[in-house]
């Protein structure tokens, strides 16, 4: 609870140092607020404490979430330095927006109750609507802006009617309560019940973009300013499993027989989807967007397998997912600077010949989001079919193989142009400090796929 | 620990090799590894390969980093140590562009290989099945020739695909391992699998190797990837990289799935065979040299992959010696034919002619190779294809037949080129090329040597073969089991 707390005065005070019209204490503050909230995050392992009458439980799960979603905020951060250094205002609204949405991202993690689970997604949520249209001046970040709103409001209706429904059926909103009152129809619900769960997990999975809800991903993806795309990606889909597994884990599973069907259903759109729209992308953000909806029925497969160590591997998955998407985005901002605000997948091209050790971090990237050996994404897809097909989802299972063959085609084909000749190569200038932390992803990409790396939750 | 050694050496003299400047330096390094890999591999086989050495080190990936050998493991050593020295040698010739890089991609590579042929555990052989892929990838990518960049892509899209479904059979069959969590291939032996699991399971299993070997519908990746490679990528793919096939489908084919693979005898040996006429009759249609090889070794590795399925006495030990003799000779008809490439400046039968009279030492190596190729008494190819050829009559006359075709459309087919390659009337184009000079005969003369050495006195190999197809039959037994039940 300290660490959300503490988490929330850091954005005020980042807020207000906006007013000392100097941008580099900005990243250095703010960072400092979330390795503290780390540490008080660490602190507090295994403690399993409750607040607001049970509404939170911060338990191990929760803590292992956070501290994963701080991570790679701290990592985007640090790649924030360079990336608002062009930006002449308002840069310190934008690390603020993002711890905001953070602290949204922590009650997501914890909650206990619908109440807390709505507040946590609107938290995270409106930060969002704001950071999508980070570029005023820009027509694409407006209309991002404003398409994530409008969709998002319509979802978040859809999610309240949902808590609405199941309140009128059962009486309360506590998750295990709701389990228990599930529990006693024997898996044939009352048609109110039923409709108020499948309007809970639309609106879930509207903020994991799972497909069909998926089709504002793309557009806000492509036209928000990419560090806070990077930021959607990664730590927003994380918050937003974490959710989807604690509400099915605390309170509705085992699944309703129509619900669960849906959920199977939502994840093999999602493969199909995301890796048919992804072939045909020439738009390297809008690419990485669809690819992000086929990592998402990865997780939901992760997630529908229901083992015990399905929330691990989730936490695995997102994890690396995260880790490699990242500094892909990074690269692809430097790319994009050095061909003069292009986002085709070509401006790759010639990038082996100027610099090739970022060619070689970048194919680790890409290896690990196709799900290659050695890396980490390959562990990650592994894990994910051990739990599927040792629970005897084979077809399901053979359908996600054969999809994530279809991702290498795209990823690949991004690596093809990052080895190819360029006919006017710019020079790409980069920083240290991203240099840096590109080659510190790509080693960690590969370590942690050398080496096991399992947190009990 | 000599496992170690022999798995580790190429890939961390490659690291290495990144750091230097000077080409022949890095070249001399390069090479002086892979020696040292063969000295090392000799040793081995000298001493009695009995012995399992297995290091427990469950943070390795969640796994068993259990490295072993047996007789079929210990043929693909040796092969994969012997040309890989012939094939970073052929690499002293032409200036390439970053050769550090590409001594570490072949280098890489030659790992990953030992890396494939040691593991004792599915888990660890996939993830360096997979690691093969990827240094070949960019050696293709950035070496090859004309359309390299679609045909690369392909390449590699149609051998992972195999490759996930042979992870799925994998994870398929740790969950049959229950309680003990486990992907060694020795708990995968004991499985005993349902039948109706085992047919199913086989194509899940075999798909992989199919497409690396590759047999008849699933070629159509070789020619084209065979075509642009560049000569040291080629030379990988086609001297080592399809006896991966070979190795994965007898480990793990036939312990696992002994009744799937009795089940599927007859269509995949069926397969094979179609794969051998198919190939052979295209072969004799093409005008390009590399292309005609490229389909001509489609036809060998598919009477090598109907000997495998004949699960004989004759055709195992035929199928294993032909491995090294098929690897050998493929390596020195590709280095051959790059050589006529670089000295032309043209693949097109139809522009040569007149070879020989311009360069007839060119011309007699040439004939030495080919003749081992289209397996002349005398040659190792016939030691190995006259075995595997027993083998297929004991299973049947007719497939005996058709697999025979391989020598006589080969013979047609080869000895053809060649007419139009060397002889002829004086070419006026091809008059004034240089004929093979001293780094030409470094790599050939072995090859070839190799090549009559084995054809003339079979028997230390195939003394050292008595004991793989032993071992090799200890992993029959379950299906020698079957089928013997299905005869009586």
């Amino acid at each position: 609870m300290s660490a959300i707390i503490l988490l929330t005065v850091f954005g005020i005070i980042v807020l207000y140092l906006g007013f000392a019209e100097n941008k580099t204490i900005l990243a250095p503050v703010a960072i400092t607020g979330l390795v503290i909230s780390m540490v008080l995050s660490i602190k507090d392992w295994g403690l399993g404490s409750k607040y607001f009458h049970d509404m939170m439980i911060i338990d191990n799960f929760s803590i292992a979430f956070n501290v994963s979603m701080l991570i790679i905020t701290i990592l985007i951060f640090l790649f924030g330095i360079n990336y608002y250094k062009r930006m002449e205002h308002h840069v310190a609204e934008q690390y603020a927006l993002m711890i905001f949405a953070l602290t949204g991202a922590f009650l997501m993690t914890s909650f206990s109750n619908l109440i807390m689970l709505f507040l946590g997604i609107e938290i995270l949520s409106i930060p969002l609507y704001i950071l999508a249209g980070g570029k005023k001046s820009s027509f694409r970040s407006n209309e991002a802006s404003f398409k994530y709103f409008l969709l998002g409001s319509f979802a978040t209706a859809f999610f309240l009617f949902g808590i609405a429904l199941v309140y009128g059926a059962s009486a309360t909103f506590y998750l295990p309560e709701i389990k228990n009152y599930i529990a006693q129809f024997n898996g044939h619900l009352p048609p109110m019940l039923m409709v108020g769960l499948l309007f809970i997990l639309i609106g879930v999975a509207f903020k994991v973009a799972v497909a069909p809800f998926h089709f504002w991903s793309p557009d806000v993806y492509e036209g928000s300013p990419t560090l806070v795309t990077a930021f959607m990606a990664t730590v927003v889909k994380t918050a937003g499993f974490a959710a989807f597994y604690r509400l099915l884990g605390m309170g509705l599973l085992p699944l309703p027989g129509p619900l669960e069907k849906t959920l199977w259903v939502m994840t093999m759109l999602s493969l199909l989807v995301g890796n048919l729209a992804a072939l045909n992308q020439t738009n390297f953000k809008r690419l990485l967007a669809y690819s992000a909806i086929v990592h998402t029925g990865f997780m939901m497969l992760a997630m529908l397998s229901q083992h015990d160590s399905s929330a691990s591997v989730l936490l695995y998955y997102t994890f690396v997912y995260s880790l490699a998407t990242v500094p892909l985005f990074i690269i692809f901002i430097h790319m994009k600077r050095a061909s003069n605000g292009l986002e085709e997948l070509s401006i790759f091209r010639g990038l082996y010949k100027q610099k090739p050790w970022m060619a070689v971090f970048m194919t680790i990237l890409l290896m690990s989001l196709a799900g290659l050996p050695p890396t980490a994404g390959f562990l990650a897809k592994y894990r994910v079919f051990i739990l599927s097909i040792s629970r005897g989802y084979l077809a399901i299972s053979i359908f996600a193989i054969i999809m994530a063959i279809i991702g290498i085609y795209y990823y690949f084909y991004v690596l093809r142009e990052a080895f190819s000749e360029s006919n006017d190569p710019n020079p790409i200038e980069i920083t240290k400090l991203n240099a840096a932390l590109i080659i510190v992803c790509g080693v960690a990409v590969l370590l942690l796929g050398l080496f096991v790396w399992t947190v009990p939750i | 620990m000599i496992l170690i050694i022999i798995l580790l050496l190429p890939v961390i003299t490659g690291l290495f090799l990144l750091l230097l400047r000077n080409p022949a330096t890095v070249r001399f390094i390069a090479l002086g590894s892979a020696l040292v890999n063969l000295i090392l591999t000799l040793g081995l086989i000298s001493t009695v390969p009995s012995t399992t050495y297995t290091i427990d080190s469950t943070h390795f990936m969640g796994t068993q980093f259990t490295l072993g050998y047996d007789g079929i493991s210990l043929i693909m050593l040796l092969l994969t140590n012997l040309l890989f020295p012939f094939i970073i040698l052929s690499g002293f010739t032409r200036a390439h562009i970053k050769i550090p890089v590409l001594n570490f991609l072949i280098l890489f590579t030659q790992s990953s290989l030992i890396g494939v042929f040691l593991a004792q555990n599915a888990f660890l052989f996939y993830i360096f099945w997979e690691l093969t892929l990827i240094p070949v990838y960019f050696i293709l990518l950035l070496w090859g020739g004309e359309n390299r960049r679609a045909v690369t892509l392909k390449f590699f899209i149609y051998t992972l695909t195999g490759s996930l479904f042979l992870l799925f059979g994998i994870i398929y069959l740790y969950t049959w391992t229950g309680s003990l969590h486990t992907t060694d291939f020795s708990a995968f032996n004991q499985l005993h699998l349902p039948a109706d699991t085992q047919t199913w399971l086989f194509w899940i299993l075999f798909i992989a190797f199919a497409i690396k070997l590759p047999i008849f519908p699933f070629h159509t990746w070789q020619p084209s990837t065979y075509t642009m490679a560049s000569k040291q990528g080629v030379m990988i793919l086609a001297g080592v990289m399809t006896k991966m096939g070979i190795y994965g489908a007898l480990r793990f084919l036939f312990p696992i799935v002994p009744q799937g693979v009795l089940f599927w005898q007859n269509t995949v040996i069926t397969m094979c065979l179609i794969g051998v006429v198919y190939a052979s009759v295209i072969a004799f249609r093409q005008t390009n040299i590399k292309r005609l090889i490229a389909f001509s070794s489609m036809a060998h590795i598919s009477l090598m992959a109907a000997a495998m399925f004949a699960l004989n006495y004759y055709s195992l030990q035929g199928l294993l010696f032909q491995v090294i003799s098929h690897g050998v000779t493929i390596v020195a008809l590709f280095y051959l034919v790059h050589l006529i490439q670089e000295r032309t400046g043209t693949l097109e039968l139809p522009q040569m002619g007149g070879l020989k009279l311009a360069a007839p030492n060119m011309a007699i190596l040439l004939l030495m190779v080919v003749l081992g190729s289209i397996a002349l008494p005398l040659t190792s190819g016939f030691v190995g294809e006259f075995l595997i050829i027993t083998g297929l009559a004991k299973q049947s006359i007719w497939i005996a037949v058709f697999g025979g075709l391989t020598m006589i459309l080969g013979a047609i087919y080869m000895l053809y080129a060649y007419q139009r390659i060397m002889l002829g009337d004086e070419n006026p184009a091809l008059s004034k090329i240089k004929d093979v000079q001293v780094i030409d005969y470094l790599i050939l003369i072995p090859l070839i040597a190799i090549i009559f050495i084995l054809g003339v006195y079979p028997q230390p190999i195939l003394n050292l073969l008595e004991e793989s197809v032993n071992s090799m039959q200890k992993l029959l037994i379950p299906a020698n089991e079957v089928v013997t039940l299905f005869l009586r």
